[in-house]
């Protein structure tokens, strides 16, 4: 039996849902369009009142926001509501800019809390579990997220914190943890230390993991689920709409389900800004209908996925998205063509290869190179110069059928690749373009 | 057989990285025989030949090192002109194909030592003793 952490959204007809989502929406327009400068002059100079909102159809009418709005108007620029009714803020790691920071009434965290709990439940949590998050804890939203939500269901929770991993294994077993969260990345180096110290899945309790706040594979899935023995559900979210738990995988595993009477989702034309019909890649764009303080409308992700509206086998009828084939952010352009790290990481896996892989970009003589770093499979290790180049050379022509172009690939150490405990930095790019 | 068992270990090519297994290797207290190192731009493979392969092999894989063990041919000839010649003239003759070889020292001023790693021991085996040449067993290594 699936159990729903509220089943009458979770199962609400499309009718319903879209009635929900009209009134939410008029009413958020309205909010902002009274309380953010910022986005009422967005609206004005394109000429839309808050009138001519009147469901979700209309949606379309509205100007986007991106992140370049979001650090133009940093820090309080967004802000819909006083300071003095915000209880939190949370950040962005700011790796690729200016950081972004969001705010956070009681009504937001009970909100975002509550998405959580329904991730956890879907995943099989129920407030006889042990949760353990090894998520970092701080601006950053993850640990926070996880924290609120397995509060909500009543689970046990270890606020772990990520890092100090044979510490993580030591309580897995002492506390007999059910569920772990944390980063893709950070979950297999757990399973890589389990198995270092001389365990199996046999000598731990979990049965489930909760990953996500970076793009991972389906390879990378299998390879954790077989190295902790657990189910592994993907959980999605971002700092500009609440946290993890914006959209979440149930037990089918094909595609998370949007929390959409909080998030309205669009998939659009990244180039044109047309929207687009289920079933066609495009980019995600999320209206807030709830939150409070940092009402963000048709913010664009740059996460490129597919949205499906059909009904899932799991009863839940919340409109599902594709694991994001990378945030266009990740995206690299080489000699002209679009390369996903989730690309090469699905190769590395394929052929039996560890997922901890560097990518290096430079340009040499006007000429892009794209260097490949992985850590030699040491089963396949051979005292035969030419057996290893034979290996380089089978790596990086599986990787040109993927991806379209020549990598060089370097055979490196095992453990050499520094390993994440949180998100992992997967890529160089040394390429000066612009200066 | 007589065949010498061979540690291969894989190496980054970057500074300092063989520094690291020597180092590893002189605490333990291990006494290395014979050793190689073939490298290409991305890593280095250094080969070696040690009194105890076992505990070699254990301390370098607790150190998370890759490491390989393969049976090579060990010979001793006489230190004089023309001899390795004869050794891989009756290897080639019979089709023995030599992967990479080495020299290492021997206990005797007139005499070289050679590893050969090859395809098929048995085979090599058979022409090296048809031919007259003295092989090298691992008792022979632990106690030079």
């Amino acid at each position: 039996m699936e159990r729903y952490w509220n089943e009458e959204i979770e199962t609400m007809s499309r009718e319903d849902m879209k009635k929900l989502q009209d009134e939410r929406l008029v009413k958020q327009v309205h909010h902002v369009y009274d309380n953010v400068k910022y986005y009422r002059d967005l609206m004005d100079k394109k000429g839309v009142k808050p009138d001519d909102i009147k469901g979700v159809e209309d949606l379309h009418k509205l100007p986007f926001l991106s992140k370049a709005d979001l650090r133009d108007a940093y820090p309080y620029g967004l802000l819909a509501v006083p300071l003095s009714e915000c209880v939190r803020i949370h950040s962005t790691s700011g790796t690729t800019g200016k950081r972004v920071v969001a705010f956070y009434t009681q009504n937001d965290v009970d909100m975002w809390d509550n998405c959580v709990a329904r991730a956890i439940t879907a995943a099989g949590g129920t407030k006889d579990d042990v949760c353990q998050i090894a998520y970092g804890f701080g601006l950053f939203t993850g640990g926070a997220g996880l924290n609120g939500g397995s509060h909500k269901v009543g689970c046990l929770t270890l606020p772990m914190s990520s890092g100090n991993t044979e510490r993580q294994i030591q309580f897995m077993q002492d506390l007999h943890s059910t569920i772990l969260c944390c980063t893709p990345s950070y979950a297999a180096y757990i399973g890589e230390t389990l198995h270092e110290m001389g365990l199996t899945p046999d000598d731990i309790d979990l049965k489930a993991g909760i990953f996500g706040a970076e793009p991972w594979t389906e390879e990378m899935r299998l390879s954790i689920e077989k190295s902790l023995g657990i189910k592994a559900f993907d959980i999605y979210g971002l700092t500009e709409t609440s946290g993890p738990g914006v959209a979440f995988e149930c037990c089918e595993q094909t595609g998370m389900h949007i929390n959409e009477d909080n998030f309205i989702a669009e998939i659009i034309d990244p180039e044109t800004g047309e929207n687009l019909p289920d079933g066609e890649v495009g980019e995600l764009v999320f209206t807030s209908i709830t939150k409070e303080a940092f009402p963000l409308l048709r913010y664009r992700t740059r996460d490129l996925c597919v949205l499906s509206h059909g009904k899932c086998k799991c009863g839940r009828t919340l409109v599902k998205m594709t694991k994001p084939k990378g945030r266009s952010d990740d995206m690299m352009i080489i000699r002209g063509v679009n390369v996903f790290p989730s690309q090469i990481e699905t190769v590395l896996i394929a052929q039996g290869y560890a997922p901890n892989y560097l990518i290096e970009v430079d340009r040499v003589n006007n000429n892009d190179t794209l260097d490949i770093s992985v850590e030699m499979n040491p089963e396949q290790f051979s005292d035969k110069v030419k057996d290893m180049q034979k290996q380089e050379r089978a790596l990086a022509d599986a990787m040109k059928l993927m991806i379209g172009i020549n990598p060089k690939v370097h055979l490196v150490s095992p453990k050499s690749i520094t390993r994440s405990e949180g998100k992992a930095v997967r890529v160089i790019d040394r390429r000066k373009l612009h200066d | 057989m007589s065949n010498v068992k061979q540690i291969s270990v894989f190496v980054d090519n970057k500074p300092n990285q063989s520094a690291g297994v020597m180092r590893i290797i002189k605490e333990s207290g291990i006494n290395l025989r014979a050793l190689s190192l073939a490298d290409t731009a991305d890593f280095g493979i250094i080969r070696l030949i040690a009194n105890d392969t076992e505990k070699t092999v254990d301390i370098l894989r607790a150190a998370s090192y890759a490491v390989n063990v393969a049976e090579v041919v060990a010979i001793s000839i006489p230190d004089s002109p023309g001899q390795l010649s004869r050794v891989l003239d009756a290897l080639g003759q019979d089709g023995v194909n030599v992967e990479y070889m080495y020299s290492f020292l021997g206990t005797s001023d007139n005499a070289v030592s050679f590893v050969i790693r090859v395809d098929d021991n048995a085979h090599a085996a058979e022409v090296l003793t048809r031919a007259g040449i003295i092989q090298l067993t691992e008792n022979d290594i632990a106690e030079m």
